[in-house]
């Protein structure tokens, strides 16, 4: 575990060497945050109600906020290991003595935190200012906890994307229809309480809600009975996509045609 | 002008020959933007199914604005997909090959490249237009009208921004932050902004002429829209042009080895 460690500690400093740029990459959720305000301002308004589905305007920015935190601030690794996979790359990180999964993961999570950490500090101080104060900080702890979840099937799904370069010649196709299914299944741009109740139904059966909706529905309004249908979907589906991860990469391997030179 | 014209359309033959050498891919990445262009608009499907209209724009508009649009996004990367990357051309020392030839160095560096899933954008925006329910031969003269006026907008300010890199020794991080502010902008309801907001969407990110204005003159022939996206073209083209140049002035090589293909 320590290697992960080790792996994970420099591309945390990696990103952070670099502040100026951190900050600049992140201040786009400032355009989307604003943008999202007009929208579900003047939504409300039209509706005549302060609450839609239990959701008051204050709530929806929050849950927006956190779902775009999440879906900016998770790593491309799709494209990482494709291009690993295509350049040749891999064979450099194939014969070391750690698993490349697990590699991958290190190195995403350790991307992927100082970003989403400066979405949310930036973002949260803008929705802050145009829609009210955040949630209760009683709420934070099991919203990360489904964060952490979200995060990880994210990743496995990236890496599946990923790791379809030994077959395909073009990974950039599926990563956008899974970008776009997670937008409209998982509730990224409308929280799936706003949809008609069959598509809900559709959209919570598959996994795209437990990587955004859930966790972000949990911030705004944390609920006991909730929380464990989140924790135990994400685990289900943990289960599922990482056994498919695990089985593709075994069968990838056996692929692999590494040409010297 | 004629001279430059067969330049260009040599330029063009030369790109899509190149991009058609690897068919599958084009074809799959065209195919992969179509898919993703349309589920993408579900969401606003399913928003508009919720909440019909918001001050008074409604589904079969956006059906038009998201066309335009996409088909002017998806122009501008066929005829001119190093729009895209310029700032990074700039940074790297890339215009030498452009400067040492006898052909305006703008136009030659931008209509050097072709961005294959471009064609999925370009005919995605047709199919949004025919989706909308207002399709007609008159409205279909418009909004290829409109595309092309569109696009010429959007290209001027991909220069625009990219041509800071001549100052800031730095590109990639304002492209995209650029490319996204400006598309952002256009596909959503103008009617959603107040009249500062609109002032900056036609003086500074000129998304208004990418979205609503355009879409405004397919719906219905006006004399004074045309001329406004007919200003907006030129004025911001001759931005462009000018603070490209200005910059080129600053340039140095960076005398590094390359082969352009």
């Amino acid at each position: 575990m320590k290697k992960y460690l080790a792996v994970f500690k420099i591309n945390l400093l990696n990103s952070l060497t670099y502040p100026a740029e951190l900050v600049t990459r992140s201040a786009m959720i400032l355009l989307f945050m604003w943008i999202f305000f007009q929208l579900w301002r003047i939504t409300f308004t039209a509706a005549g109600s302060d609450i839609i589905n239990s959701l008051s305007l204050r709530d929806t920015m929050w849950y927006l906020l956190l779902a775009e935190t999440l879906e900016l601030g998770r790593p491309r690794l799709a494209r990482v290991i494709s291009e690993q996979v295509k350049d040749g790359s891999i064979a450099y990180l194939l014969n070391k003595p750690y698993n490349f999964l697990l590699y991958q993961l290190s190195s995403g999570l350790g991307e992927s935190l100082p970003r989403m950490g400066m979405l949310f500090v930036l973002g949260g101080a803008q929705v802050w200012a145009m829609a009210g104060p955040p949630p209760d900080l009683v709420n934070w702890p099991i919203a990360l906890v489904a964060l952490a979840g979200a995060w990880l099937l994210h990743f496995c799904v990236n890496a599946l994307i990923g790791l379809s370069a030994f077959a395909v010649e073009e990974v950039a196709p599926f990563e956008w229809i899974y970008q776009k299914l997670v937008f409209i299944l998982g509730g990224m741009l409308i929280p799936l309480d706003f949809y008609p109740v069959w598509l809900q139904t559709i959209a919570k059966s598959l996994p795209f809600a437990y990587m955004m909706y859930g966790p972000a529905r949990l911030f705004v309004q944390p609920d006991p009975v909730f929380f464990t249908q989140i924790i135990l979907g994400q685990l289900l589906w943990l289960a599922v996509l990482g056994g498919l991860l695990v089985l593709v990469f075994s069968r990838g391997m056996k692929r692999l045609a590494i040409n010297g030179g | 002008m004629l001279r430059e014209l067969k330049f260009l359309l040599s330029l063009w033959k030369t790109n899509l020959a190149a991009a058609m050498e690897y068919r599958l891919a084009f074809f799959s990445q065209s195919i992969g933007m179509i898919l993703n262009d349309a589920v993408y608009f579900v969401v606003w499907i399913i928003f508009f199914d919720r909440f019909p209209s918001i001050r008074g724009w409604q589904l079969t508009d956006m059906f038009i604005v998201f066309g335009i649009s996409a088909s002017a996004f998806g122009l501008a990367g066929l005829l001119f997909g190093n729009a895209f990357n310029l700032g990074d051309i700039i940074v790297k020392g890339r215009l030498d090959y452009y400067l040492s030839l006898p052909r305006p160095t703008l136009l030659h560096v931008l209509a050097s490249r072709v961005v294959p899933s471009s064609f999925g954008d370009f005919l995605y925006g047709f199919i949004s237009y025919f989706a909308s329910g207002q399709f007609s031969m008159g409205g279909l003269g418009r909004f290829i009208i409109a595309v092309a006026l569109a696009m010429t907008v959007f290209l001027a300010f991909l220069v625009l921004v990219q041509s800071l890199a001549f100052w800031m020794g730095t590109g990639g991080v304002f492209t995209s932050m650029a490319i996204n502010a400006i598309v952002t902008f256009a596909i959503y309801p103008i009617t959603l902004f107040n009249q500062t907001a609109k002032v900056i969407l036609f003086l500074v990110i000129p998304a208004a002429f990418m979205g609503a204005v355009p879409a405004g003159f397919v719906k219905g022939f006006s004399w004074s829209t045309l001329g406004l996206m007919l200003l907006g073209a030129a004025g911001f083209l001759t931005l462009a042009i000018l603070v490209f140049h200005a910059g080129l002035r600053r340039y140095e090589s960076g005398s590094a080895y390359q082969t352009e293909v």
